[in-house]
């Protein structure tokens, strides 16, 4: 054999680089990106609340005098330069003090330390949905594009996603609480009540996840290995799954998991508003309608927080998993 | 002898946005047992498209319609059931295809890849199995194959994975092997080990070869028949020997013109003849290569010809070939295989 039959390589250098980059310098790197991007975000609050607007009539209750929003600036220190409040400002949040919910008469992490687990309880209840439903509709209707099925789902899937989720969450009350009375309307008792968030939650975002594993799946099916498989003599049963599904299952899964990211990013919020759900998002908008400056302020870097850590945790499993199936 | 695979009148169309899209315009041949026949075209005449149609492997997207018959060992292929087309795909008819850096599945070893199908057909366990396909790819000259058979496909090179194509697509021992271009994507040094390989196996196993090129060379090397074709449609038909010594077409004679001093130079490539091939969207009246013609009559823009036999081993559709027949008076030998 002659050693030119040997020679080409196959990854460009990039992605050899990358693939031989280790998991630890790769979980570094994408600290410190996360890490970054939360002082932004940090910055960007103290920016909006202290230049844009001014602090000390944010701090105040809607019916303050004038006297007394002058007190509320002295008392929390409004009347030192900038950096100097730019930086205690950094020390407080970073060693947890997020200040005083004056609503609820407690500290404002304490009042979004109880609403968090009701969220992410939702957001996880609702992605398992949606990533199901997604998934195995994407799946089905992809490997034979242009069938019924496909067609149908498809046109199911778009409307699904083109619904405004408040919209959609009203309607379930609408027919499956107030009409047929299955559900509670709203609140978090036992079981039976996260059935209807969850469903909203798992119609809207599973729409997203059919498309983009629909066209994943079609993209697939249409390399030439899938070609060759299939002149193995191969059904399609078996051509899917042997072969198709080994290349996409991991894209596929990486797309519930972007997607989980996607409803922290705000659309989980709406959906507890509509059904008076005790996490976050309802807690952000009682506190905004209350001027509860600190809570506001707390939830929406607690929010924060999570979405740069899911986002971590995604693209690492990713990797991980990606170099498994790579160097098995 | 009867014939192991009989094309007979084979079309194929597609329905595209841009029109119907004839690829395959009434294409016959036959095959014998062990026989191997080269199909020869420029770029988009149809060879892709004939080679899939034997074993229905048409896109999922492609809204295609067939007609004519293609007879394997006496069944029609475009008739089976899908469960019969499922027995012969891979087990009585193996296909090699043109690119072999994404012909291979990239995410399962290439062993598998050659095991599975072992495995679907004979049934054999899974130890078996992959013992068979270690035995192939030591066969088809993998190196050390007992270690590299775990190996993903992208620590091979291009002719190293053409050469686990050529495992995977006789594991079975088919009786035909379709080979789409084989060598068209690989470097011009393994191109040659890769086709010796082909021709070496086949010989030795007693397989059927249909050779699908747009290289004289690979034609010269593998072939015992040749098939021109051109737009779509068969132009010449004849053994080896007939197409270098005395080719009848004016379209075969212009390719064969415009391979220099061909039979030193085995990779010589075809050469375009002046003119564009016709588009296959529409209707092609007479014959399709008349436009580009030095010896055009009246009755090649009105007429299509068909295949005339103008001699033993020898086919041309072309009217001049015809009237020459006609005043010769051939005797009506059958046609001899080679
Ligand atoms: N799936 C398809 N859909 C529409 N047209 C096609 C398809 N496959 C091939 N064709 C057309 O059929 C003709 C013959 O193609 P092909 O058999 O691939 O040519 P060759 O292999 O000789 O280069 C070309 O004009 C090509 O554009
Ligand atoms: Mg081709």
């Amino acid at each position: 054999m002659s050693s030119t039959d040997n020679k080409e390589s196959v990854l460009p250098a990039r992605r050899r680089a990358r693939a031989g980059e280790g998991i630890g310098v790769l979980l570094l790197r994408r600290l410190r990106d996360g890490i970054i991007t939360l002082l932004l975000v940090v910055a960007v609050i103290f920016v909006l609340a202290h230049v844009v607007g001014d602090p000390a009539l944010v701090f105040s209750p809607v019916d303050a005098s004038d006297e007394e929003v002058e007190r509320i600036a002295r008392a929390f220190g409004l009347d030192r330069p900038f950096w100097e409040r730019f930086g205690s400002y950094f020390a407080d949040i970073f060693t947890g003090d997020f200040g005083e919910s004056w609503w609820q008469n407690r500290p404002a992490l304490a009042a979004v330390a109880e609403a968090l687990p009701n969220t992410i309880y939702l957001t996880l209840a609702g992605i398992a949905g949606a990533a199901l439903t997604g998934i195995v509709g994407g799946v089905f209707a992809g490997s034979r594009p242009g069938s019924l099925f496909d067609r149908g789902s498809n046109f199911f899937s778009i409307s699904a996603l083109s619904v405004p989720n408040f919209w959609l969450g009203l309607l379930f009350i609408v027919i499956f609480s107030v009409q047929l009375g299955w559900f509670p309307t709203s609140g978090m008792f036992g079981v039976s009540s996260i059935v209807l968030p969850a469903l909203t939650i798992a119609v809207v975002h599973g729409g997203r996840v059919f498309q983009l594993v629909r066209s994943a799946t079609v993209e697939e099916m249409s390399k030439p290995y899938v070609r060759v498989a299939r002149s193995k003599g191969f059904p399609h049963r078996m051509v899917l799954w042997r072969h198709v599904l080994r290349n996409t299952g991991l894209t596929t899964a990486t797309i519930a998991g972007w997607e989980y990211v996607r409803l922290w990013g705000g659309a989980v919020f709406a959906i507890e508003w509509v059904f008076a759900w005790p996490g976050i998002g309802t807690l952000t908008i009682n506190a905004a309608e209350r001027q509860d400056f600190f809570v506001l302020q707390a939830a929406v870097i607690i929010a924060g927080v999570f979405v740069i850590v899911s986002n971590l945790v995604v693209d690492l499993l990713y990797r991980v998993i990606d170099n498994r199936i790579k160097s098995s | 002898m009867s014939a192991l695979l009989e094309v007979k009148d084979l079309s194929v169309s597609f329905e595209t946005r841009g029109g119907v899209v004839r690829a395959v315009d009434g294409l016959s041949f036959s095959l014998g047992a062990g026989e191997s026949l080269g199909i020869v075209g420029e770029s988009g005449s149809g060879k892709t498209v004939s080679s899939l149609s034997i074993l229905r492997l048409f896109g999922l997207f492609d809204d295609v319609s067939v007609s004519g018959k293609i007879l394997f060992e006496g069944r029609d292929l475009l008739r089976v059931s899908e469960a019969e087309l499922s027995r012969i795909r891979g087990g009585k008819i193996g296909m090699v295809f043109q690119d072999p850096l994404t012909s291979l599945n990239p995410v399962m070893p290439v062993g598998e890849q050659v095991a599975e199908s072992i495995r679907f057909h004979t049934g054999a366990s899974r130890p078996q199995a992959h013992r068979r396909a270690v035995e192939m790819l030591d066969r088809v000259g993998i190196p050390d194959a007992n270690k590299r058979c775990e190996e993903l496909p992208h620590s091979f090179s291009g002719g190293m994975r053409q050469r686990v194509m050529v495992a995977i697509a006789l594991a079975c021992e088919p009786k035909l092997l379709i080979a789409d271009e084989p060598t068209t994507a690989l470097d011009v040094t393994v191109q040659a080990q890769v086709l010796l390989l082909l021709d070496e196996l086949r010989r030795e196993m007693g397989i059927a070869l249909i050779m699908i090129t747009h290289d004289f060379g690979v034609v010269a090397a593998t072939a015992d028949r040749v098939l021109v074709m051109y737009a779509a449609q068969p132009m010449e038909h004849c053994s080896i020997h007939h197409l270098f010594q005395r080719a009848n077409h004016p379209y075969t004679e212009g390719l064969l013109r415009l391979v220099p001093r061909f039979e030193h130079q085995v990779h010589g490539r075809l050469h375009p003849i002046e003119g564009q091939p016709p588009a296959l969207t529409e209707e092609i009246v007479g014959c399709p290569f008349a436009p580009r013609c030095s010896f055009t009559l009246d009755r090649c823009k009105q007429e299509r010809p068909p295949l005339f036999r103008i001699g033993p081993d020898h086919e041309s559709a072309c009217w001049l070939a015809a009237e020459r027949a006609e005043r010769e008076t051939l005797p009506d030998k059958p046609w001899k295989a080679v």
